[in-house]
């Protein structure tokens, strides 16, 4: 009970800094939004209380959501069934997953930790198996679409009708039948449950096949939420929901916990990450600041002595929001030209050289820029952000996009609302955007990095190509061209193996290892995500292979020591920074009216547009003769 | 008792030997060279784990600790500190973070898996948003290798890797802390009544782990000439896979050095062997999961199941 009132306390708080340092944040358009937000990890969340008040967890539902999405994709885009048919596949899919869950936990007496960890990498290998990683179901029919981004009356997001009944269904079960009481008994003793004539296994069996099926309607949602089924769907899931629902105080060792309790955890946790972007705040701080609550409202349950120091500990993390907060509004209100601007992840060593010259732009033009985005590849999170600034209420938003069926509804949504939109880096679809900032295309990007590799191999002979992750939307463009120049311009030259990276440079090393083992006949690696390529060249020079050498698209800075020691030949990039730049040049030109062909992008001067295209310029190919020339 | 360890150990075996027969490249010196160097990181890790999990808890946070101390090794060796002190403070971060966890879990008497959830998610976002994911390059030519060379430095790091594994087993054998870890595990209230300080046990357990999960960094960051903004996620699973598939207990308790051993190898070998074996590498994390499953399903009952306190505190 005591952690409850100190989570309500804490959520008043939040709701109170809010209302004063966001932009936007009390009003009904931002309270739909929230609701909107939460109802995937809502679903999930309220499950997974059933399954903890048991005593056990389930690690698997983030992985099954992703098998659910791939099945639901390929029945209907494959094998052509009916979408109705091919919805309730998905649903079963999560029911089946869920019993599969329960059947072992109780047919072979193992710990839920151990059995869900390991349907947790099954279910999520399965997604990846069965679409290579690489399919992305899209093209849903609108009126499906309508339920993850439709209205009703105007202002209830379309998921509310799901997500309410849903909730209430599970509080009725938990809080006003036999059924739950019964949960409870198992979670404070199984044993004891058990000489009270409850029929623990079936009991348990039910519980995780729930929580699958609650997985299995969050991946429909999902899945017409951003309008797209691929197998990268719900990662991290499980580990949010288990954080909703101890929050909210389910207590994990079983016995203890209620859904609303873990709706209040939930909303502590959405309303956080949605009110520190509309503060224009860092949204790292929603991770420092969550876990900080769960620290502080377990261990004053269960050390209520503890309080003051706790409490203190606590003031002193808001008092630091607050800090920041009151700087924001120092500076947030002056009528300046406010520019929304998202790379596709903020960690990303090439966005953060865009971001450089996007700030350098920002600063010569008194432009206010807003830099934010997913931390790691998202499309869902791409979303949220740019939901948020059209609460926000930003002039002009400039997005790289990760995946155009998903970003293209929401980006139509802020035009309609009068806000420019500009596409950069990668597109939207062409109606969901006012201009694209054209760096290269797929083709120019796809043509060069084949030529730099047939350069390595003087046109003949066998090469390999390290990827981003296998699902990479713009790597398997990119692989799709360069497999067009390989048939029209080097017939000789052979793709023996694409290797996945998952745009760590470690992975990178440990694929190109094996591949210089299993295929000694490559003599080139073509790497085409950032962080792979010098990952590929530690790998051929540790391996002291003469013969081989790497190329591929990277960052200059990354590869110089490599390109110096002749292990790299070339890379293929354009100036990022210049990017980064002409994109808030852009931006400020559209809004002043004077985006036409030979506008002046500042210290780039005049720049061409040609139709709906800002152009960079071509792709540049960096070696041994200037790669020291270039900062980023 | 160790029909767990065995599982393990056949099913590698099994492994080994249609490698033998399919793709006896597989078994060349560079490869098992190579094969061993990529899995020492996390090796020490799950190394850490077994003690975690034998004293009945759970470390979910070793990943962000992993991104802490590989970040601080890059820092402090551009700071142009010699590579001896990087070594030292970087596992003295480890401890002090370790430590974190265990007064966490003794004194606030949260669950272990509550706090190293919290921790995880607060260190990797203040990493995140203090170096915004940028590398740490440009190192001193000292720092690859440990300023050794190629073929002295896989020797000092796998070297170290066993020094570290022998180390643990003879002391978890041989030192009256082992017999109290095993103790804390098995039961809290009776090694109480002992006159164990399952506490100090709780605490010290977590700082080796700590300890163990910045060797893991510092020892894989020198292999590169280059340290990437935020590495090490999803360690904490592989690790916890490991252990388990070297059939330690997650109730606490039970676990053994040389079974963790063989889960590490024996899940470490599978994406190597996918691609020897010509087939499909996108199956490779669906394999690992029924391996996981199987190691699971193969142990008989032993003891009444145990729901509660599974992954909890005391």
């Amino acid at each position: 009970m005591q952690a409850a009132k100190i989570l309500a306390a804490l959520l008043a708080l939040e709701i109170a800094v809010f209302s004063f340092t966001g932009a936007n944040f009390l009003s009904s358009g931002n309270a739909a939004e929230i609701l909107r937000l939460s109802v995937e990890l809502g679903l999930l969340a309220v499950a997974m209380t059933l399954v903890i008040i048991t005593g056990g967890i389930d690690l698997s539902v983030g992985s099954l959501m992703s098998l659910c999405a791939v099945v639901m994709g390929a029945l209907w885009k494959d094998a052509g069934w009916p979408l109705e048919a091919s919805i309730l596949a998905g649903l079963l899919t999560g029911v089946i997953g869920g019993y599969l869950n329960g059947f072992l936990i109780t047919r072979f007496r193992q710990l839920p930790l151990i059995v869900t960890l390991g349907t947790f990498s099954l279910f999520r290998g399965m997604a990846e198996g069965l679409t290579g990683a690489v399919k992305n179901y899209t093209g849903f029919p609108p009126n499906f679409l309508s339920l993850g981004q439709g209205y009703l009356f105007g202002a209830i997001p379309m998921q509310a009708l799901v997500f309410i009944p849903v909730v209430l269904l599970f509080w009725v079960l938990l809080h006003r039948t036999g059924i739950g009481r019964s949960l409870r008994a198992i979670g404070y003793s199984e044993p004891a449950a058990r000489y009270a004539g409850i029929p623990v296994e079936s009991r348990l069996r039910l519980v995780y096949t729930l929580s699958g099926l609650a997985a299995g309607i969050a991946a429909m949602i999902y899945v017409a939420h951003i309008g797209q089924a691929k197998s990268d769907a719900g990662t991290g899931f499980e580990l949010m929901a288990i954080t909703a629902a101890v929050l909210g105080g389910t207590s994990i060792f079983g016995g203890k916990g209620t859904v609303h309790g873990t709706l209040l955890g939930l909303a502590a946790i959405v309303i956080l990450q949605n009110g520190l972007r509309l503060s224009g705040q860092p949204t790292e701080l929603a991770g420092i600041l969550t876990g900080l609550m769960l620290i502080v409202s377990i261990g004053l349950e269960q050390r209520p002595g503890m309080s003051r120091v706790v409490l203190a500990v606590g003031a002193m993390a808001l008092a630091l929001l607050i800090g920041f907060n009151g700087h924001a509004v120092k500076t947030g209100p002056e009528k300046r030209l406010q520019v929304g601007m998202m790379p596709k992840a903020k960690g990303d060593p090439y966005f953060i050289s865009c971001r450089k010259g996007a700030e350098e732009a920002a600063k010569e033009l008194n432009i206010d820029l807003i830099w934010d985005g997913p931390t790691d590849l998202d499309p869902a999170k791409q979303n949220e952000v740019v939901e948020a600034w059209i609460t926000r209420g930003v002039d002009v938003i400039a997005v790289s996009v990760e995946s155009s069926a998903s970003i293209s509804t929401v980006l139509r949504k802020a035009r309609a609302k009068g806000i420019k939109i500009l596409t950069w880096d990668a597109d939207a679809e062409p109606d969901a955007r006012d201009y694209l900032i054209d760096q290269a295309t797929a083709q120019g990007i796809g043509y060069a990095v084949t030529d730099q590799t047939a350069a390595i191999l003087n046109g003949k002979g066998e090469f390999a190509v390290v990827t981003g992750s296998l699902s990479a939307a713009n790597q398997n463009e990119w692989i799709k061209h360069m497999r067009v120049r390989l048939a029209e311009k080097y017939p000789d030259m052979k793709l023996v193996t694409i290797r996945p990276s998952d745009s760590d440079r470690d992975r990178a090393f440990a694929e190109t290892q094996t591949i210089l083992k299993v295929y000694p006949n490559v003599k080139a690696i073509a790497a085409i995500s950032a962080p792979a390529v010098p990952g590929a060249a530690e790998a051929v020079k540790q391996s002291a292979r003469k013969d081989v050498k790497v190329t591929g698209l990277s960052l200059p800075s990354m590869c110089k020591t490599y390109i110096h020691d002749g292990v790299i030949r070339s890379i293929v990039l354009w100036n990022t920074h210049d990017l980064g730049y002409l994109t808030i040049q852009a931006a400020d030109a559209l809004m002043k009216g004077k985006l036409v062909d030979g506008f002046n992008a500042g210290s780039l001067g005049p720049h061409a547009v040609r139709g709906d295209h800002v152009m960079l310029g071509e792709p540049y190919v960096f070696d041994i003769s200037n790669v020291d020339k270039f900062e980023f | 008792m160790k029909s767990r360890e065995l599982a393990a150990g056949v099913v590698l075996g099994a492994i080994l030997l249609i490698l033998l027969f399919a793709a006896p490249a597989f078994f060349a010196p560079d490869n098992l060279r190579d094969l061993l160097l990529n899995s020492a990181g996390v090796m020490l890790v799950a190394l850490g784990m077994t003690l975690v999990i034998v004293a009945g808890h759970i470390d979910i946070s070793v990943g962000s600790q992993f991104a802490a101390a590989s970040i601080a090794a890059g820092l402090l060796a551009k700071a142009g500190l010699p590579m001896p002190l990087v070594g030292l403070l970087v596992l003295a971060l480890g401890a002090m973070l370790g430590a974190a966890n265990g007064l966490l879990i003794t004194r606030l008497k949260i669950p272990s898996i509550v706090v190293t959830l919290a921790t995880m998610i607060i260190l990797r976002d203040l990493l995140r948003w203090t170096t915004e994911g940028a590398w740490v390059q440009n190192l001193p030519v000292g720092f690859q290798w440990a300023g050794l060379g190629q073929t002295a430095g896989s020797v000092l790091i796998l070297v170290k890797t066993l020094v570290a594994i022998l180390l643990v087993a003879w002391c978890l054998r041989n030192l009256s802390a082992g017999r109290q870890l095993f103790a804390t595990g098995s039961n809290p209230d009776a090694a109480v009544l002992a006159g164990i300080r399952t506490d100090a046990v709780v605490t010290g357990v977590f700082v080796i782990m700590g300890i163990l999960s910045a060797a893991a960094a510092m020892l894989n960051a020198i292999r590169f000439s280059e340290v990437p903004g935020n590495p090490g996620a999803g360690l904490e699973l592989k690790a916890i896979a490991a252990v388990v598939v070297g059939g330690a207990s997650i109730t606490g308790g039970r676990g053994t050095v040389g079974g963790t051993v063989l889960g590490v190898l024996l899940l470490s070998v599978i994406g190597s062997a996918l691609t020897y074996l010509g087939i499909n590498p996108y199956w490779e994390k669906a394999v690992q999961g029924v391996i996981l499953l199987a190691a699971a399903a193969s142990e008989a009952v032993r003891q009444s199941r145990g729901l509660k306190g599974a992954y909890a505190s005391r």
